[in-house]
């Protein structure tokens, strides 16, 4: 049996990345059985609204979509950030996040959150590992989420399975809008977020990391892409993103849908050059 | 449009002055409000022979409030107040010597007139004399009128009207106004009645009520004076200009409770959108139709005549000539929509009557006008209507704003009011033409012109 | 049970000859513009102190403080102040709609007459405070001491001081108009040489239209200007030939400056009454609002075209009064822009499209060109997006007026977000 710890509060993310980046080094081994949650989480109203505000979601009382992430993100940093992880957080990459709405989420509702690590996986590049979370209410499972990062370089232990990245998508062709991402995506997404990883704030932190300029949060353009599609999504869904091409900032990009099986199929790509950032799917469930 | 040398010449240090430099001294002149009186002071009405007149003029001057003052007191020292009118029933002449009761009422009667006084004259046309001797007495009266309104001072005035046998019923309309504020810049003329087809009945605050009139040029200047004028007397106003001057047009309309009808009406169908918008509408809660028409669009187009083009010529011609002509013609031919006892008011101008250098194409057009108007008088007399014109002199407008001071201030004074006339002195002429009351007054020609020397 | 309806009845309008953007009427706001329109109709129709039953109008482009805008501008009117307003807002559909509201409670019975309007400006165009910067200025402004005052205030950083500038854009796809019109043209393979005719016929038969004295009794000057700014009389296809494409990309690209309307400003109102009152006050009746339509299509992620909607509203329309498309004597469809137009025409006579998109078994068929805009349209006049609604009723219904009794006419807008608003006229 799995070991579970509840906090009582979330882990501050900012001590987290940094602790993380101070034990990046000798790290290995397999996944720890840890899970960490917490329980009777109010929603952040004022929070959710900002969150609303920068993703593009209207403001209702159910929560977007994506919304939940943001409760399940620090305590998976918090696993990730532990000596125990076998993979050091800086330099991992989110290559694809996975939602299922099970029902809608209502912002008055406190939330029980429970997130793990599972699925270490061998990669071309590397190796993949799946952050996966269960947001219930009432004893009920509302929401499950599943972030697989890419470490590059890394091992997968022996007997792992193949990285499961590829989302598949019908031709894209036609531009449903266009959206001017301007350069203070990143910061804007941190304060709603929590995400204050270096690379989404400035030019300068991101050159720190090796990118030449600041890339957008892949949860920011996935909620942006959602988001879009505001009124037309199943109530309840199947969400799948491949994250690709990193959205630098400033940037213009396009977004193209189209329906499929009742649901949508999306890509979010550069305006000029085409480049794909992220492709999608949702389902109805 | 202020009148800074009058203003000059009526303030404390101004009359000083311009006494001691024998400066015209112009002065402010009485015009009409409403609700004010006929007169602000007596009458004194007087015969010169065995006039047919006076007893009317007496009981009309008694209707309208005034008080009479006799012919023995007139003369008198200090039997009460001075005159502000003197009225002479001059008909009944039979020869010159007659003319010396003329000379016996007006002498001390008009020293005693107060400043503002009106002289009216009211005599038999000379036309209709029976001897050479009648028509000399009465053609007499003619020059001494003139005279008296050159010699008066202080804003008097003095008219002629003339009453043919028969035509007496006429006389009420034209003594009002020559008495009253309405007529302030009219000064010198001479005016013959004709006998009325209908003796009207009209409120004399409001005599226009339930007219419709139609104003050419309406959206500023004289135009929109007459526009205000006819609308203070109760009509309900089609204030009509060229499209372009819509905006003002449109300030008018509203201005005056109206309505603003954008017509270019020297377009081809003007007239007959003209008469369509009349079918069309029923103003002032009556079926289609108009009561009152001024034409008073008008345009110069200057040039010496060696220098004019056709262009300036055909112009001028068209919109202030033969737009009359066709607007009239039109409104005479459209069934019924000229009403019963219209009034149609042609405004012409001191150029067409003197001439004036530079203007051949501007004067031929407003002398084409009194031609038009005498021409159609009979046919509109036989309908029970009447057309008139009106020639203003020096009025002062935004166009004479604009003119050099010299020009303006030598063509302010060369009259004998010794300043310019106002567009709504213009306007007052014309609404009393329009009047119910004035249907013994056709074919006629009222200069507003403060008794110019131009053309006099 | 149905009350018994009438149809409402068009008397006349009045709109301010429309002006190019940051031009004659830079200084003019919408307030201004509305009410000097309204101040037009009130003469050209004796309403002064005329209460009557409301005043519909509305702006595309408003400014916060313009709430109020059409009440404000009856206020500052020749009308009764207890003639009762409100705001109408419905893209470039604004116009027409209002006077769709208004002849629909005149049909009802719940008016006797009333005008609607529209008014737009994009010289005078709101320009918003940078979001965060308003949220500071909000935290501000509901701060209770100095101390939660001053600390609100330091939240402020040098890039909020840049205000935001409202895009000509739709707020869903980041797309102009003119994009999303290109990619409508292109589908429907528009040809510029078509999409420049068209735009040279609006502006020689609006130019007519002047010179026959067409507008006298539909226009009122303002600021100095009598006839539309926009209007080139010497326009031809030689000369639009010449203008590189302003929307669209590479060499499919078909839409210049001259087949598009550019930004204007200007203000439109039509007095409408029952025929009864019109009757009443001496005033004539043009034409009779018969019926209307509005339709919305998914431009965002339906595949149909943002400016298509009328193209779906109008067989509708057709349908409920058992016309066919060839049964009008006019036909008036906005320019939004050249294409706009063609790809319209394209789309009623296309038979797949009619089937498959508006389920029609036979598409609605071709109509007479020479019935089409007869007195130009907003290439030519202009296009002061509320503005164009009150502009076209009043101009379709002299246009049907001076035709003579039984003549039918067909009113075709577009609008922003998909939408569209058609109307039928009838004399």
């Amino acid at each position: 049996m799995a070991e579970r710890t509840v906090l009582a509060e979330a882990p501050n993310l900012p001590a987290l990345f940094g602790r993380a980046a101070l034990s990046a080094r000798g790290r290995g081994g397999d996944l720890p059985a840890t899970r960490l949650a917490r329980v009777g989480v109010p929603v952040d109203a004022a929070q959710a609204a900002d969150y609303a505000r920068v993703c593009g979601f209207p403001l209702t009382d159910t929560l977007p979509v994506t919304f939940p992430h943001l409760l399940a993100f620090p305590l998976q940093v918090a696993l990730m950030a532990d000596p125990a992880f076998p993979l050091a957080l800086p330099g991992l990459v989110h290559v694809r996040n996975s939602i299922s709405s099970i029902r809608p989420v209502r912002a008055s509702a406190e939330l029980d959150v429970e997130v793990w690590a599972e699925r270490f996986a061998a990669h071309v590049r590397g190796a993949t590992v799946d952050l996966c979370a269960s947001v219930s209410t009432g004893g009920t499972e509302v929401w499950r989420g599943r972030s697989t990062y890419l470490a590059r370089g890394a091992t997968a232990p022996a007997g792992a399975p193949d990285a499961d990245v590829t989302v598949d998508v019908v031709a894209l062709d036609r531009t449903a809008a266009q959206w001017r991402v301007p350069a203070d995506t990143g910061r804007r997404y941190a304060k709603v977020s929590g995400d204050v990883n270096p690379i989404h704030l400035s030019t300068l932190s991101a050159k720190a990391f090796g990118f030449k300029r600041a890339i957008a949060h892949g949860m920011w353009v996935q909620a942006r892409a959602l988001a879009a599609l505001s009124g037309r999504l199943p109530e309840a869904a199947d969400v799948d993103v491949a994250f690709r091409k990193p959205l630098f900032l400033p940037s213009t990009v396009t977004l193209g849908t189209e329906q499929v099986d009742g649901g949508w199929d999306l890509a979010v790509r550069n305006a000029g050059s085409g480049a794909e950032h992220l492709v999608g799917t949702v389902r109805p469930r | 449009m202020n009148d800074w040398y009058r203003n000059f010449a009526n303030s404390g240090v101004g009359t000083t002055i311009t006494r001691q430099l024998g400066l015209p001294r112009p002065a402010v002149l009485r015009r009409y409000e409403p609700g004010q009186p006929l007169l602000p002071g007596p009458a004194v009405v007087g015969s010169a022979a065995a006039g047919r007149l006076a007893d009317r003029l007496t009981a009309l001057l008694q209707d309208a409030g005034v008080p009479v003052q006799s012919l023995g007191t007139a003369d008198g020292p200090e039997d009460g107040e001075r005159p502000a009118a003197v009225l002479l029933d001059a008909t009944g002449l039979t020869g010159p010597a007659d003319l010396a009761g003329v000379h016996a009422f007006l002498a001390p009667a008009v020293k005693r007139l107060r400043p503002s006084g009106r002289v009216l004259v009211l005599a038999d046309p000379p036309a209709e004399a029976a001897t050479p001797a009648q028509a000399a007495a009465r053609q007499a009266l003619d020059g001494l009128v003139r005279s008296v309104a050159k010699e008066l001072r202080g804003g008097s005035t003095a008219n002629l009207v003339l009453v043919p046998a028969g035509a007496e019923e006429a006389l009420a309309a034209p003594v009002r106004f020559f008495l009253s504020g309405r007529s302030a810049y009219v000064d010198g003329q001479q005016v013959t009645v004709s006998a009325p087809v209908a003796p009207a009945v009209q409120d004399e605050e409001r005599p226009l009520t339930g007219k419709v009139a139609v104003v050419t040029g309406a959206a500023r200047g004289i135009g929109a004076a007459i526009a205000r004028v006819l609308a203070r007397d109760g009509a309900h106003v089609v204030a009509v200009d060229v499209p372009a001057a819509g905006q003002a047009l449109a300030g008018i309309a509203n201005e005056v409770g109206g309505a603003a009808l954008q017509l270019d009406i020297t377009a081809a169908d003007a007239a007959s959108r003209l008469v369509e918008h009349l079918r069309e509408r029923r103003y002032a809660g009556v079926g289609p139709g108009v009561d009152i028409v001024v034409h008073n669009a008008g345009i110069t187009r200057d040039k010496l005549l060696v220098n004019m083009d056709a262009d300036r010529w055909n112009t001028v011609m068209t919109v202030n000539l033969q737009a009359q002509l066709d607007l009239t013609q039109a409104l005479l031919d459209a069934d019924g929509l000229l009403r019963p006892a219209a009034r149609v008011v042609c405004v012409s101008s001191q150029s067409g009557i003197a001439g004036n250098r530079g203007q051949t194409n501007y004067a031929a057009s407003k002398a084409g006008v009194i031609g038009m108007v005498r021409a159609w008088a009979p046919e509109f007399a036989g309908r029970g209507a009447t057309i008139n014109a009106v020639a203003p002199g020096f009025i002062v407008t935004e166009m004479t704003a604009s003119m050099p001071v010299g020009t303006r201030e030598v063509g302010a004074r060369l009259n004998s009011l010794q300043q310019g006339g106002l567009p709504v002195d213009v306007a007052e002429t014309i609404a009393w033409l329009a009047q119910p009351a004035s249907g013994g007054v056709n074919g006629q020609v009222v200069r507003v012109c403060g008794q110019s020397l131009l053309g006099a | 049970m149905a009350a018994p309806t009438r149809k409402a009845a068009i008397v006349g309008g009045n709109r301010i000859p429309f002006a190019r953007s940051n031009s004659r009427y830079a200084r003019a706001s919408n307030q201004d513009m509305l009410t000097a329109t309204l101040d037009g109709l009130v003469a050209r129709f004796g309403l002064q102190d005329e209460r009557l039953g409301e005043v519909a109008a509305g702006a595309v482009l408003k400014h916060a403080r313009d709430f109020n805008l059409t009440r404000e501008s009856v206020l500052g009117s020749r009308l009764a102040a207890s003639t009762p307003a409100y705001d109408v807002q419905q893209a470039c559909g604004t116009g027409l709609e209002a006077a769709i509201l208004v002849a629909n409670k005149i049909a009802l019975g719940q008016l006797e007459s009333g005008i609607a309007g529209g008014v737009d400006t994009t010289s005078d165009a709101p320009m918003a405070i940078n979001e965060d910067m308003r949220r500071v200025l909000l935290a501000v402004n509901s701060a209770k001491t100095v101390q939660q005052r001053l600390k609100a205030l330091a939240g402020i950083r040098p890039g909020q001081l840049l205000p935001e500038v409202p895009r000509n854009a739709e707020p869903r796809t980041g797309l102009s108009m003119g994009e999303h019109a290109a990619i409508t043209a292109a589908e429907w393979e528009i040809g510029r040489e078509e999409q420049d005719e068209l735009a040279v016929a609006s502006h020689r038969n609006l130019a007519a239209a002047y010179d026959r004295g067409f507008f006298d009794d539909l226009v009122t000057p303002y600021l100095g200007l009598a006839r539309d700014q926009n209007l080139r009389p010497d326009s031809s296809p030689e000369k639009l030939a010449t203008l590189q494409p302003v929307f669209g990309k590479g060499e499919g690209a078909t839409m210049t400056a001259g087949n598009s309307t550019p930004l204007t400003d200007g203000a439109s109102a039509v007095l409408l009454g029952s025929d009864e009152w019109a009757a009443a006050k001496g005033l004539p009746v043009l034409a009779h609002l018969v019926d209307a339509q509005t339709a919305a299509v998914d431009y965002v992620h339906g595949g149909e075209g943002l400016l298509m909607a009328p193209v779906h509203a109008v067989p509708v329309l057709l349908a409920r009064n058992g016309l066919t498309l060839q049964d009008f004597d006019f036909y008036e469809v906005h320019e939004a822009f050249a294409s706009t137009v063609l790809a319209t025409l394209k789309a009623w006579e296309d038979p797949a499209y009619c089937k498959d998109t508006l389920g029609l078994d036979t598409p609605l068929g071709a109509i007479d060109r020479s019935k089409l805009n007869v007195n130009g349209s907003s290439l030519a006049a202009g296009h002061p997006f509320a503005a164009t609604g009150g502009r076209i009723v009043a101009t379709l219904a002299k246009l049907l007026h001076e035709a003579g009794p039984g003549k039918r006419g067909l009113i075709s807008i577009c609008a922003a977000g998909g939408q569209g608003v058609v109307a039928i006229l009838e004399s």
